[in-house]
Order: C-alpha cells, then sequence, then structure tokens
C-alpha cells in the first residue's frame, strides 16, 4: 500500500484543496466526508461551498472576507490552509458520517437496455444474470462530478467490467444507466456518449427545481431496484 | 425598458458573475468569460457588478429599443453603433426607443458585454442568472439569444441608476463627459499571461516546464466557453501515476494525455483527473476570455502571494470605481 500524503495545496485564488490521499480507499473517503461536515458546522468567516472527491475537500472563499477575519497568517491561502489543518486534526476523531440510501428504480428491458446483450455476450453470460448481478449490488457514491448530478459509484461487481462502446452514441437519454470499464453510472442529462447502456430510469437525477437539485451527493448508496415497463410508465407518468 | 433582437450574432447568452453554490452537485461555475469588462458595464450604470448581462461574441449582432433605455457596454468583441454614430463604451448611455443599435466589427478581441439599469430580467436559477447550455438552464431559458426575442430589465434599480437616468434624459442618443478607465486595469501587454505553478507541476520534465513557461501557444479552432485548446508545445512528464480525479476551476491548466494543453474556462466541469501545471492569475482571466481561435499567448510565472495581492488590489480598485460612479450621481 502506498504510504499517505496529506497536504493542502492551492487550486486557485478563491480555493485551496485537502489531499488526503492518493488512492481510492474507503476510510480516504471517509476523512473527506468528515471534513465536509465538519466545515458545514464551523465555517470561517468567507467560507462558500466545498467540492469533495475520492481523496480531496477542496474549499471555496471569499478572499476578501478572509482577509479580513482574524484568523492568523498572512494572506488568504495562509489564513485558510491554517484553519482547514485545525479542523483536520479534530474531523479524524470524529466517527463516520452516514450518507443515505438511494433506491433506484431501473427498467432493463431491452428497448431501454440496447447494450445488454452485448454486455451477456461479452462476459458469457445470460441477460438475465447481467441484470441480477447488476442490481444485486450496493454501490456508494465516490464522488460528484463531469456533469449535473453525474455520481462516480463504487462497487459494481467484477463480472460485469466490459469495455466503453467502440463508437460513442450520438445522444444517450437522460436517466440511461450504463457500464464503463469497472465503473456504473446513470446520465443525469441527454448526452453522446459510450457507455454500454443497460437499463433506464425514471427518476430524474438533475432537476433544478428541486431545492437539492441532485438525486446524489457523495456518500450515499445507491441500491437499483429492478422494473417492469408498467412501473416504470406510472413512476414517469407520476 | 425593453430591446427586441434582430440579429442574434454569433453566440450571445445572458451571464452574471457565475454559479457558485452548485459546484458539490457538479454544476459548473459558468457566468461572463471576461467578467471584468461584465462588471466595468454594469457600474457604468450603478447596478451590482453581479447583475446579468448579454455576453455578444464577436459582432454581427442588432437590437432595436422598444423603449428609452439606460445601457452601457464595455470588452473588445465590437463596438456598438446608432446608425453610423459610434457610442462610446465603458460609459452609462441613453438610447431613446426606436433607435436601431448594432454590433461591428472589432478586431481586438472577442466578447462584449451589455448591461442595462437594474440588469437583465431573468429567473435566477441555483442562485445565478447565468445560462449553462449543455444542462439547457439559465439565463434566457437555458439557451442562446435569438432572432425575435425581446429582453425587460429589472423593475428594481438604485438610486445611482436612476440619477444616472435622469440626467441623461433628452430625448436623444446621449451620454456623460466621464467614461470607466477599464484600461488602466489591464496590463500592457494582453498577451503575456501570468500564471502559477500548480500541484502537478513537479511531474513534467524541466524542459518541459521551461517550454511551458517560454513559448508561445495558439488558441486553438476546438476552443469555446468550456475551455481553449493551446497548441505549440508538447509536455513530457517524468511522473507517470495517474491522477485521482478532484475539483478543477475556471482558470486550471490542464495536459492531456497526449501532452498537450488545455485552459479550463466559465463553463468548465467541475472535477478532472488530468494532471494541472499551472494555473492562471485570476487577475488575467478577463484577458483569456477576450482570446480567440489564431491569437498567440505567453505565460509568465508569479507567486502565489503575487497572485493573491493582485487579485485583492484589483478588487479594492473595482470598489473604488463604484465608489466613484456614485459619488458623481450623489
Amino acid at each position: 500500500m502506498q504510504e499517505e500524503v496529506s497536504q493542502i495545496y492551492y487550486l486557485s485564488e478563491v480555493a485551496v484543496t485537502v489531499e488526503f490521499g492518493q488512492q481510492i480507499a474507503e476510510n480516504l473517503l471517509t476523512a473527506v466526508n468528515n471534513l465536509n461536515v465538519l466545515l458545514y458546522e464551523r465555517p470561517f468567516p468567507g467560507f462558500k461551498t466545498t467540492v469533495p472527491a475520492y481523496a480531496t475537500l477542496t474549499v471555496f472563499y471569499d478572499p476578501i472576507l478572509v482577509i479580513k477575519s482574524n484568523l492568523p497568517g498572512t494572506g488568504s491561502f495562509e489564513k485558510v490552509s491554517g484553519y482547514l489543518s485545525d479542523l483536520k486534526l479534530q474531523s479524524n476523531t470524529t466517527k463516520a458520517v452516514k450518507g443515505d440510501v438511494v433506491t433506484i428504480p431501473v427498467c432493463y428491458d431491452l428497448d431501454f437496455g440496447p447494450d445488454l446483450t452485448e454486455v451477456a455476450s461479452v462476459h458469457q453470460i445470460s441477460t438475465a444474470e447481467v441484470i441480477k448481478l447488476h442490481s444485486a449490488g450496493a454501490y456508494k457514491v465516490y464522488m460528484m462530478g463531469f456533469m449535473p448530478g453525474f455520481a462516480y459509484l463504487g462497487g459494481m461487481n467484477a463480472q460485469l467490467t466490459t469495455p466503453r462502446k467502440a463508437t460513442p452514441r450520438k445522444s444517450v437519454p437522460a436517466g440511461a444507466v450504463g457500464i464503463a470499464g469497472q465503473q456504473t453510472g446513470i446520465y443525469p442529462l441527454e448526452t453522446p456518449g459510450g457507455w454500454q447502456i443497460i437499463g433506464q430510469t425514471p427518476l430524474r437525477l438533475f432537476d433544478v427545481n428541486r431545492e437539492q437539485p441532485s438525486l446524489l451527493k457523495a456518500g450515499d448508496t445507491v441500491i437499483f431496484k429492478p422494473i417492469d415497463i408498467h412501473a416504470f410508465n406510472q413512476l414517469t407518468a407520476w | 425598458m425593453q430591446i427586441r433582437i434582430l440579429k442574434p450574432g454569433l453566440m450571445s447568452t445572458i451571464q452574471d458573475l457565475g454559479r457558485y453554490q452548485y459546484l458539490s452537485q457538479a454544476v459548473p461555475v459558468c457566468g461572463a468569460m471576461d467578467t471584468l469588462s461584465a462588471r466595468i458595464a454594469n457600474k457604468a450604470v450603478g447596478n451590482e457588478d453581479n447583475a446579468a448581462v448579454i455576453e455578444f461574441t464577436y459582432a454581427d449582432a442588432e437590437f432595436v429599443s422598444e423603449t428609452d433605455l439606460l445601457i452601457a457596454y464595455a470588452g473588445d468583441g465590437a463596438i456598438l453603433k446608432s446608425g453610423e454614430q459610434e457610442l462610446p463604451c465603458d460609459r452609462p448611455l441613453f438610447i431613446p426607443s426606436g433607435t436601431f443599435i448594432k454590433l461591428t466589427n472589432n478586431p481586438s478581441g472577442c466578447r462584449t458585454y451589455l448591461a442595462i439599469a437594474g440588469g437583465w430580467d431573468v429567473p435566477e436559477i441555483l442562485g445565478s442568472r447565468s445560462t449553462f447550455l449543455i444542462a439547457g438552464f439559465g439565463g434566457m431559458d437555458g439557451r442562446v439569444l435569438k432572432k425575435g426575442d425581446t429582453l425587460k430589465n429589472e423593475a428594481t434599480q438604485s438610486v445611482s441608476t436612476q440619477k444616472i437616468f435622469k440626467s441623461l434624459n433628452y430625448g436623444k442618443v446621449n451620454y456623460p463627459e466621464w467614461s470607466i478607465p477599464r484600461q488602466l486595469l489591464l496590463p500592457a501587454d494582453r498577451k503575456a499571461i501570468r500564471v502559477v505553478p500548480a500541484n502537478e507541476f513537479g511531474w513534467f520534465n524541466s524542459r518541459s516546464t521551461a517550454d511551458f513557461m517560454s513559448a508561445s501557444h495558439i488558441i486553438g479552432r476546438q476552443s469555446n466557453r468550456m475551455g481553449y485548446h493551446l497548441e505549440g508545445v508538447l509536455l513530457h512528464r517524468v511522473k507517470h501515476h495517474e491522477l485521482l480525479s478532484t475539483a478543477v476551476t475556471p482558470g486550471t491548466i490542464q495536459v492531456t494525455g497526449s501532452g498537450s494543453l488545455v485552459l479550463l474556462m466559465a463553463d468548465c466541469q467541475t472535477t478532472g483527473g488530468y494532471p494541472r501545471i499551472a494555473k492562471v492569475a485570476a487577475v488575467d482571466m478577463p484577458l483569456c476570455g477576450q482570446l480567440k481561435p489564431g491569437d498567440a499567448l505567453n505565460f509568465k510565472e508569479i507567486g502565489l502571494r503575487e497572485a493573491e495581492m493582485l487579485y485583492i488590489e484589483r478588487e479594492q480598485h473595482l470598489q473604488q470605481l463604484t465608489t466613484a460612479v456614485q459619488t458623481k450621481y450623489l
């Protein structure tokens, strides 16, 4: 195992990044999440928002308010990084903050999963087996990124590892559930894409009219629940 | 106040200073590419810096005033004209109802910002009025402006705005003697972009980092509001492991797998997995917002502390400009 080097570095005049390590690991995800929660409980003057990732928490702030504050140090980077390293020491001792469990209904009919047969044939199993393996897992939201509402999910059964499509599609619908390499994910918006599409959820992953526009957030657990076309249509109409 | 778009131009969107509260849900910042010009146009009409403006790309756009207007424009993408009369930038303009205004070519840059008394009236979505075209929200229904669109201003206006309007309202195109000295805020050499080395600067060999700082970089054709491809040098890594995806921001310069450079701009993704060699100083991002495909630029290395000081100085300077406009109309 690599040695974990923790550091705080400059991202821009308005943001610093706290790095906990350089790998995908449960303890690092917990550390990122814990510091994030603690920071929202105890913000510093000028604190604006955060971006949690696999092993980093990036903290955005207003340098003018930071400079005016009585945090120790010269310059906003020094003041904020000083505050964050103190907070980090305290957050290490707090216990893991649990995210929400979000059940996502997925219709795995062939109409919605045009690549189901391709995925099945790559692994020489039946499409029913693909669906069973995919919906049996509990997936962790490692981080959000790429596009609004997109969750990087960890924990897919290694048996489903499938390369991306040789030629990306010009358009993949919002709600499409796909596999790319060792990852599985859901397209929040209609966009071009090269993932193997195996199903479709009627839920909106991202909706600007909701108080929390993104259905998922870092730290959540995702369960895929197979539904038939009738349930899909009902949920869509609703 | 109201205008109607007669010719939308290449890409015209409503923007403000960006959307910061939903970065954790992977919603990009967006906002004006040249925030300095957007802020100056707003200041000239007595608005808050963050009021919604129209961002025009190049010229070839036209609109008509359907009421009397108090507007201002700033930026290097176009010169506004009413008939043959050139309208000066960086200052308030009174425009009577029924005036046709054209954006004509200004080859020095590419983006122009049009502010109106109170700001353009579009709904605030997720804390901002900026348009995010890819997801189709913000600004004017999440899209570019098109022919026939009518745009109104906000009903609420500052006291300064009301006084400026009153002082210029004599039934014909009118503007004051003063203007906001935008040029004084800009460095003499607008193609020398100051950068601070980023976290993965040491991942590249010394020849590559020297090339990065000394060579000319050309803005590639594939450039847009998400980012600019920079052509001219390929960088070579000495450290080959993968970077775990982490936050990036407008101004971040990434090095792709092939060693080429991408400068991230306003609409960039919130996270990325390419190593980051440098970050453009915040004060020089407005200059980048005016660059167009084919333009050459050079980087000049500065330290983090210097970048911070420049940021604070710029903000103080901009605050003084607001005060100066307000004191003219006490």
